[in-house]
């Protein structure tokens, strides 16, 4: 008989780490399942914005809009495991404060190669239907792809990123709450990313504010707006940048692509790298000028460090080309003048009608912020 | 026997030349429009397609305020060979269909189906590829659609590169 075997005592401990260990194991899932069911709202996402936007927007019937996908999108955005170094995420070159662009010219990736395009700002993706400054994609979606394969950029294949988030414990139930079941693959993760570039509204500038009567512009705000918006006609007397001609309406973007005069032979030849055509040689995306006074430097290439310069370009130094655009040809202030010919108070006037599209309220919205940073910052207080 | 030689320098010449020409050719491609959506037949259009049809003329004012001859090929010709409900064919359910055209800068407008259809109306709506006799200027062509009579020319879109037929949703 082995006394050992028969020990109350003993059994009883033993029965009490097996408790222990069960009620263990319960609080464990019943925790996670609490902090997955109470910590993230599900259900369909309300894309929340003023009536005058327009409904023309673009959510594939393949990825709806759901809380649950932004929450897992936004994890992803700023994920940086999903690049080959652990390194880069998408807010790398998209900061929130500066309305999603990095302040650079070109971007370096995991490889420290820069891009070969500045790093657009995101605003109002939703009602956007190409993407890139050439506008080669036709959807979020697939926009998502290339900079996280771009060896450039983030430099992972999107093989690997499934895999690589797999093994994360925090992202399995994440997919299953989004998708119905925990598989990780790379169209999930470009869709939930997808979802929550479209939450990025921004619709509370001085300009909205002004559109629905809650800010009253300054003399020279609206002086500015009066140029933005009007084509100069020197024989009646009218005087504009006719900036609007591309950037009007009240999202101030229009899905146009445009020669802006920038170069004669340019360097970068834009759409026509894809088209071959003599026509889309220079021409690229006219970018939204929502946040504008937020994403220096501008153009393609991020030549111009300043608005001042911006404007310089616009108003004196369009330069000719078989492909410039035909708008900018013989647009002058003056009779018969060449280029726009802004006066210096003219373009101070344009600026500060400009800097009326920044919306604080977009930058500082805590639900476009990085959650990772969230949690961290959390775990210090 | 030098003869010979030369015959075939000549002819070794002219096949590796031939490819280095296409590939020039290539560099510079022409602009065409695509046809597709609600169509029986997608068509691709260049200028010799255009050729095929009859030229019609169309005088409209430009934005430098002086009247312009443009000359080219009417709309619903060429949608009717790409099979769209044009004719007899234009009532009912296919009134709800409308033209979307589509420019290489983004722009888009559209026009409802009956907009152009001789039956509903005399106005016409040309595909123009040439103004005054000449083709048209680099920034407004190859192709643009000239809408005759109508008041602005906003409808008036420049280098054309798609036509698609669509019901409304």
């Amino acid at each position: 008989m082995n006394p050992l075997k028969h020990n109350p005592f003993l059994n009883r401990q033993k029965l009490k780490s097996g408790r222990v260990m069960f009620l263990l194991v319960v609080f464990v899932s019943l925790s996670s399942w609490c902090y997955l069911a109470v910590g993230i709202e599900t259900g369909a996402y309300v894309l929340v914005y003023p009536s005058n936007f327009g409904n023309r927007i673009q959510i594939p019937a393949n990825n709806p809009t759901t809380k649950q996908g932004v929450y897992l999108g936004r994890m992803l955005f700023y994920e940086n495991r999903l690049s080959a170094a652990n390194t880069v995420s998408c807010g790398s070159c998209h900061h929130q404060d500066k309305a999603f662009t990095d302040g650079l010219a070109f971007s370096k990736g995991v490889d420290n190669v820069l891009t070969s395009r500045n790093s657009m700002s995101l605003a109002n993706l939703l009602w956007a239907r190409k993407f890139f400054w050439d506008g080669r994609a036709d959807g979020l979606e697939e926009q998502a792809i290339t900079p996280l394969t771009n060896p450039h950029e983030m430099g992972q294949s999107l093989d690997a990123s499934a895999q690589k988030i797999g093994k994360i414990a925090a992202y399995p139930p994440l997919f299953k709450l989004v998708y119905g079941d925990s598989s990780i693959t790379g169209d999930r993760i470009v869709k939930a990313i997808a979802q929550f570039e479209r939450t990025l509204i921004s619709a509370n500038s001085r300009y909205d504010q002004y559109l629905r009567s809650a800010y009253q512009p300054t003399p020279d705000e609206l002086k500015g707006m009066e140029l933005f918006n009007n084509a100069p006609q020197p024989e009646k007397g009218i005087r504009g940048a006719n900036c609007s001609h591309c950037h009007g309406g009240v999202k101030t973007y229009m899905e146009l692509f445009h020669n802006n005069g920038l170069d004669s032979i340019p360097k970068d030849a834009g759409i026509a790298e894809l088209t071959s055509l003599p026509a889309d040689r220079g021409r690229f995306k006219v970018p939204t000028l929502r946040n504008i006074a937020l994403t220096a430097p501008y153009m393609h290439d991020g030549r111009f460090k300043t608005l001042d310069q911006v404007l310089d370009h616009y108003s004196d130094h369009i330069l000719e080309s078989a492909s410039l655009s035909s708008f900018l040809r013989g647009e002058s202030n003056e009779p018969g003048g060449t280029s726009l010919k802004l006066q210096p108070l003219e373009k101070k006037q344009i600026i500060a009608f400009l800097n009326m599209l920044t919306d604080q309220d977009f930058i500082h919205n805590p639900d476009f912020a990085d959650p990772h940073l969230l949690t961290s910052k959390n775990k210090k207080y | 026997m030098k003869k010979q030689l030369l015959i075939a320098c000549i002819a070794l010449l002219s096949f590796t030349a031939i490819p280095l020409l296409s590939q020039a050719q290539a560099a510079e491609k022409q602009a065409t429009i695509k046809v597709s959506g609600e169509v029986s037949a997608p068509l691709t259009i260049d200028a010799a397609y255009l050729q095929k049809f009859t030229q019609t003329t169309v005088i409209r004012k430009d934005r430098d305020g002086k009247d312009h001859t443009y000359s080219g090929v009417i709309v619903s010709e060429i949608l009717k060979n790409a099979g769209v409900t044009l004719g007899p064919e234009l009532k009912g359910e296919n009134l709800t269909k409308y033209l979307l055209v589509e420019a290489s800068d983004g722009y888009q407008v559209i026009f409802a189906l009956a907009e152009l259809d001789k039956g509903y109306t005399d106005r016409a709506i040309i595909l123009a590829d040439q103004v005054d006799g000449k083709p048209l200027a680099p920034g407004d062509g190859p192709y643009r659609i000239i809408v005759q009579d109508e008041k602005k020319p906003a409808r008036c879109i420049k280098q054309v590169t798609a036509m698609q037929i669509h019901f409304i949703k």
